[in-house]
């Protein structure tokens, strides 16, 4: 029988793991899709691979130079540096949003979800405009995107933690990141497109009765299939040499 | 390379800059090619009888079409920096064949596109084609060359890990993101409907509805940009630029220590309090849509 290395377990099972995070952070992120971009939806004019990418990817830059620049980086530190990178490319890019929407589309923040807001307590449905699915981003997606955000960041730094440890055996420092780079992208990809089947391309965030009912679904998926994409990515250091 | 404190904070504001003219020009280029989500409008207008003059071109999602011609831009400009090319030159050369190929995609996406129609009687307009084309491959040169050369900064000078065109890959995908999720519900949530009372709301009934005439004669993308170029294009400048410095200020100022961390963290909920601010002042000053039904019944 072949004895199997627990520290490449360990490492496929943490890959699975920051998958199934980014999925879980996909639910969290308030994206409208094409109605939102028409202030027809609330959440963000986008759709839910796009922006989760966008700002989990900004989270790989600032984790991977947290990485670079700390000798012997404790982990959790790294994951910290990638939350806050993808937090505040999520917060900025709804912050400039709700610019647009309060003053260039003159409409109120309004859920479309939920009768009060469950952070203010504000009223919402009376603020929906007529012939439409609610409006900008009230403050329970605004804070739900941000908790997505950093849940992304978190599981994109940590596939570059592992990916970087395994390939820098390897080769040079330069080339493992390279490496672990371009695999992380590759894991950030899949995983948001897993979720998008299931939000059905737009979700409003935690709120939204949609999220109970197709993130336990989405995010089994998620953890095999990134499980496959770590084995795969072990695999492929078999053949990797200096 | 090391850096002192005044020098770092240089390097970080001309980077902020690079990343606000990037941001704001990847919106306007969005807007005068007509991409993204808002073109879903103006591939409707045909099919509801609503002929126009507008470009139409949705090469992929924003991300990854700008993602591409960066990805083409730093690859080049690697290439050429591997050949001894002064930096300037190499970053303007790879951004250049970057737009190139974006404007070749952008010709044959609208082609494409309008001939898909043809049974809705859309015209594909070659003045329309002639004019835009090189706005579109002139705003996407200059998106090119801010993001390669922050990517060159970061890669050279800061040393990041990653290589000059990995950077740009992530940072075109991040502009695209970030102009799909700020500057186009300019274009699409107002320019597109403009002929409706401002602020009234858009009911999904208008879809396909576009406004197809200009402040003279007939509208084209090029009307569209001018008129994005005053709120929705600055807005995604500002998006980008706060990402790119404040991703960055508070390694620089506070070091790679769990301090920076929470620095940044607050900076997240100072933004998370601006929005509460806005929210709450565009509640007061529109007001809700529907009265509350005990009003009516207090009313009757």
């Amino acid at each position: 029988m072949v004895a199997i290395d627990p520290t490449l377990l360990t490492n496929i099972l943490l890959i699975g793991l920051s998958g199934t995070l980014i999925c879980l952070a996909v639910h969290f992120i308030p994206v409208g899709g094409a109605p939102a971009a028409m202030a027809q939806a609330t959440g963000i004019g986008t759709g839910t691979v796009e922006l989760a990418a966008g700002s989990g990817l900004v989270g790989l830059i600032t984790a991977a130079y947290m990485y670079t620049n700390v000798e012997n980086a404790p982990m959790a530190l790294i994951l910290a540096a990638g939350a806050v990178g993808s937090m505040v490319m999520l917060a900025s890019t709804m912050f400039s949003g709700g610019l647009i929407y309060a003053y260039g589309v003159a409409v109120p923040f309004a859920s479309a979800q939920v009768k009060k807001d469950p952070i203010t307590g504000d009223r919402q449905d009376t603020y929906i405009s007529k012939g439409t699915q609610g409006q900008g981003l009230p403050t329970i997606c605004f804070v739900s995107g941000i908790v997505g955000a950093a849940l992304g960041g978190i599981g994109g730094a940590l596939i570059y933690y592992v990916l970087v440890g395994i390939y820098g055996q390897l080769i040079s420092a330069t080339s493992a990141a390279a490496v672990a780079g371009v695999f992380t992208l590759g894991v950030f990809y899949v995983n948001a497109v897993v979720p998008s089947y299931g939000v059905g391309g737009t979700i409003e965030g935690v709120h939204d009765p949609k999220f109970r009912r197709v993130v336990g679904k989405d995010i089994f998926t998620s953890f095999f299939v990134s499980i496959l994409c770590g084995l795969l990515a072990v695999l492929i250091a078999g053949g990797i040499s200096p | 390379m090391v850096l002192d404190l005044t020098m770092s904070m240089a390097i970080l504001a001309l980077m902020g800059a690079l990343a606000t003219i990037a941001g704001c020009l990847e919106d306007l280029e969005s807007d005068v090619g007509s991409q993204s989500n808002p073109n879903s409008q103006v591939q409707l207008a045909p099919q509801m009888g609503f002929l126009h003059r507008i470009f139409n071109k949705a090469i992929s999602g924003e991300p990854i079409s700008n993602g591409m011609s960066a990805v083409i831009g730093g690859t080049v400009t690697t290439v050429l920096l591997s050949q001894k090319f002064y930096p300037l030159t190499a970053i303007v050369i790879g951004a250049f064949f970057g737009a190139i190929i974006l404007g070749i995609f952008a010709t044959t996406s609208y082609a494409g596109r309008v001939a898909s129609q043809t049974r809705f009687k859309q015209p594909l307009y070659m003045d329309i084609m002639r004019y835009t084309t090189p706005s579109i491959i002139g705003h996407n040169f200059i998106m090119n060359f801010c993001l390669v050369a922050i990517a060159y900064i970061q890669f050279e000078i800061l040393g990041y890990p990653f290589t000059i065109p990995f950077l740009a890959l992530i940072w075109g995908i991040s502009v695209g993101a970030i102009g799909s999720s700020v500057g186009d519900v300019h274009y699409g949530g107002e320019r597109e409907f403009q002929n409706r009372e401002f602020g009234c709301g858009l009911n999904t009934a208008l879809s396909g509805r576009i406004v197809r005439k200009a402040e003279s004669g007939l509208r084209n993308s090029i009307d569209n940009v001018w008129f994005c170029a005053k709120f929705g294009g600055p807005a995604t400048g500002i998006a980008l630029g706060l990402t790119v410095f404040f991703s960055s200020w508070p390694t620089t100022i506070f070091g790679y220590t769990w301090k920076a961390i929470g620095v940044g963290v607050l900076i997240v909920v100072v933004l998370i309090i601006m929005n509460r601010l806005i929210e709450l002042n565009v509640r007061h000053a529109y007001g809700p849509y529907k009265e509350e039904k005990n009003e009516k019944e207090a009313k009757a």
